[in-house]
């Protein structure tokens, strides 16, 4: 029980001989008001409002709120307009939503569940993936050639800038520290060989395919997520369409082609970056050159390029898988465009180490 | 202007850019009373709502809105005025990664000082008067249209504001909603007198719930009538708004 001054809201319980609990409310009710607490036992309610001074929707809140499980409700006494406003909240079921409270095991297992899930529709897309491919190659799949045109460009072109930066530094930081070391052992003139080797095997394709999922996947996780949520893809199928084909085959497709050709251009430029390093150190231009072309073979070639046609389906294929399982809302497309640049780089790192591990066995 | 006038515009001018679609507007909504805002397809009667609510700055003339003057008012005013009012929009416009309660709490916890169960138990209650009491924990996603439409009501009633403005609030409504949904609009205006502006093409919603009417026509770039919708039915109304509301009827 509890009582107010006038002016606040109150609500005071008295219970009659028969068992009805009689609610007492009154005062002022507003939404920025504090709502007294009210404890009621029994199965009879009457409420009544005889020193109710004002309310607003806060009153007929707090009656649905603590009494909508009352079996015998008497709002009778109560102001006709504030009856009517309980009785139409009163008209829909009220099954209890609530969610029940879930122990650590059912979570392991919600968890292990959705896991599992999520990568068999990841199989499933890059199955989807490949027949979209083998059916463009036997001319029966309908492809947004404009799309593909457009990816040439964004995912190419446009990339040119950040790949020749980036690369540039990852060669000028080999050198750097290739030269400190090799100087101790009085052997500055293979920092060419070492910037050379790695750019061309490694770092080139690896700095390109890690560009392209900054850049690309995430673009591509945003642009289908969010044909997604607007149902374009829906539309799409509607049509009789298959959004893999029509969607994902002409941007992964543009970008397999495109970063093979940022990789050799990322090498080169790398290559260019070591010897701005070693020249002002202890090389002369000739040196290093000399030593770099004899260091890159055909072979350490060939193995830069088949990673990068690898890393670059990994990068547009991980952007277009994460936007069209992305959740239909604002934060769906966010999280899509984050875990496709995750799942990309994950995914081009181990590509990466399974690569070394089959160049290896093939003396690559 | 009347002093119990809570929405007024005078030769108000709207359109998109610098086209004009409808000019020559005059009206004038007492408190309390519901408007309803009819005319063919792509007339501009949302942007007409758009325009009464404050939400975009018309191409011509005035409107105010609860006696204040939304075009040359300050900010901080305008703002003021605006959390007044609820807006239902036609896409209902729920905020896709907030649950139903999530959408109706959040312009409370913002605006008001009630402690966080109170919030709940408003939010509850505002779903329940929409038919939406099992519903609450779900995503905009994971709803239909009509059902996202009356949680977009819900969320236009949260504060308890003087004027809501209700663009197509039966469309994709089952007719049961829909007169749910009529009786819920009247319920409020008698419970709390809150005027009600909105955008419909169910002229017998129209004729059960709205006080006056107003009819856009496309091909003048004008209103065609207003006044009573019932009056719309009567002769001696232009020959083009009885035949839109007598066939609209009829239908």
């Amino acid at each position: 029980m509890s009582h107010a001054p006038t002016g606040l809201p109150f609500a005071r319980t008295d219970v009659l001989a028969d068992g009805t609990a009689v609610v007492t409310i009154g005062g002022s009710w507003t939404l920025d008001s504090t709502l007294p607490p009210i404890v009621v036992k029994g199965d009879r309610v009457k409420v009544v409002a005889d020193e109710l001074t004002a309310f607003d929707s806060s009153l007929p809140a707090w009656l649905y709120a603590n009494f909508k499980n009352i079996r015998q409700l008497d709002l009778a006494a109560l102001p006709a307009r504030l009856q009517s406003l309980v009785q139409m909240a009163e008209k829909a079921s009220f099954t209890d939503t609530h969610a029940h409270d879930t122990g650590f095991l059912e979570h392991f297992g919600t968890w292990g569940v959705e896991s599992g899930s999520s990568w068999g529709r990841a199989f499933e897309h890059i199955g989807h993936t490949t027949l979209g491919f083998l059916r463009m190659l036997v001319g029966r799949a309908k492809i947004n050639w404009s799309d593909f045109k457009l990816e040439l460009q964004t995912a190419g072109v446009d990339a040119l800038p950040i790949v020749a930066l980036l690369g540039f530094l990852t060669g000028l930081i080999m050198a750097y520290v290739g030269l400190i070391q090799l100087r101790l052992v009085g052997a500055t003139v293979y920092v060419a060989n070492l910037v050379s080797l790695a750019m061309t095997r490694e770092m080139g394709a690896l700095m390109t395919g890690i560009i392209a999922c900054g850049r690309t996947s995430t673009a591509y996780a945003s642009q289908l997520g969010s044909m997604n949520v607007s149902q374009e893809t829906d539309a799409l199928r509607a049509l009789g369409i298959n959004p893999i084909e029509y969607l994902a085959v002409p941007r992964i497709l543009a970008v397999t082609l495109m970063v093979p050709l940022l990789a050799v251009f990322a090498t080169f430029i790398g290559v260019f970056g070591g010897m701005v390093v070693a020249c002002a150190g202890d090389l002369s231009i000739e040196q290093y050159l000399t030593q770099a072309v004899r260091a890159i073979t055909f072979k350490s070639f060939l193995v830069g390029v088949i990673k990068s046609v690898a890393f670059g389906f990994i990068a547009a294929w991980a952007g277009c898988y994460r936007g069209s399982v992305a959740k239909r809302s604002a934060l769906g497309v966010g999280e899509a465009a984050t875990s496709a640049a995750v799942l990309g780089i994950t995914f081009i790192v181990i590509s990466d180490a399974f690569f070394a591990v089959i160049f290896n066995l093939f003396d690559l | 202007m009347n002093s119990t006038d809570i929405l007024t515009c005078s030769d108000l001018a709207i359109g998109h850019g610098s086209h004009v679609i409808m000019d020559r507007l005059n009206l004038s909504l007492p408190a309390g009373k519901i408007l309803a805002i009819v005319g063919p397809s792509g007339c501009g009667k949302s942007t007409l709502m758009r325009a009464l609510g404050g939400l975009d700055e018309p191409l011509g003339g005035t409107t105010t809105l609860m006696g204040v003057d939304l075009n040359s008012a300050d900010g901080l005013r305008r703002q003021d005025i605006l959390r007044q009012t609820g807006f239902l929009f036609q896409g209902s416009a729920l905020f896709s990664s907030l649950t139903l309660r999530e959408n109706i709490e959040m312009p409370m916890r913002e605006f008001l000082k009630a402690p966080r169960k109170e919030i709940r138990q408003l939010a509850e209650y505002k779903l329940a008067l929409v038919g939406l009491a099992d519903a609450m924990d779900k995503l905009p996603s994971e709803i239909s249209g009509g059902m996202a439409k009356r949680a977009g009501i819900a969320r236009a009633m949260a504060l308890d504001p003087a004027v809501i403005f209700l663009d197509e609030p039966s469309a994709g409504l089952d007719p049961v909603s829909s007169g749910r949904l009529d009786e819920l609009i009247l319920r409020l205006r008698e419970a709390f007198g809150t005027t009600v502006v909105l955008v419909s093409h169910e002229i017998p919603s129209i004729l059960r719930t709205a006080d006056f009417c107003v009819y856009l026509d496309p091909d003048t770039g004008t209103m065609a009538a207003y006044g009573p919708p019932k009056s719309f039915l009567q002769a001696g109304q232009p020959p083009k708004v009885h035949a839109f509301f007598s066939q609209a009827r009829f239908d």
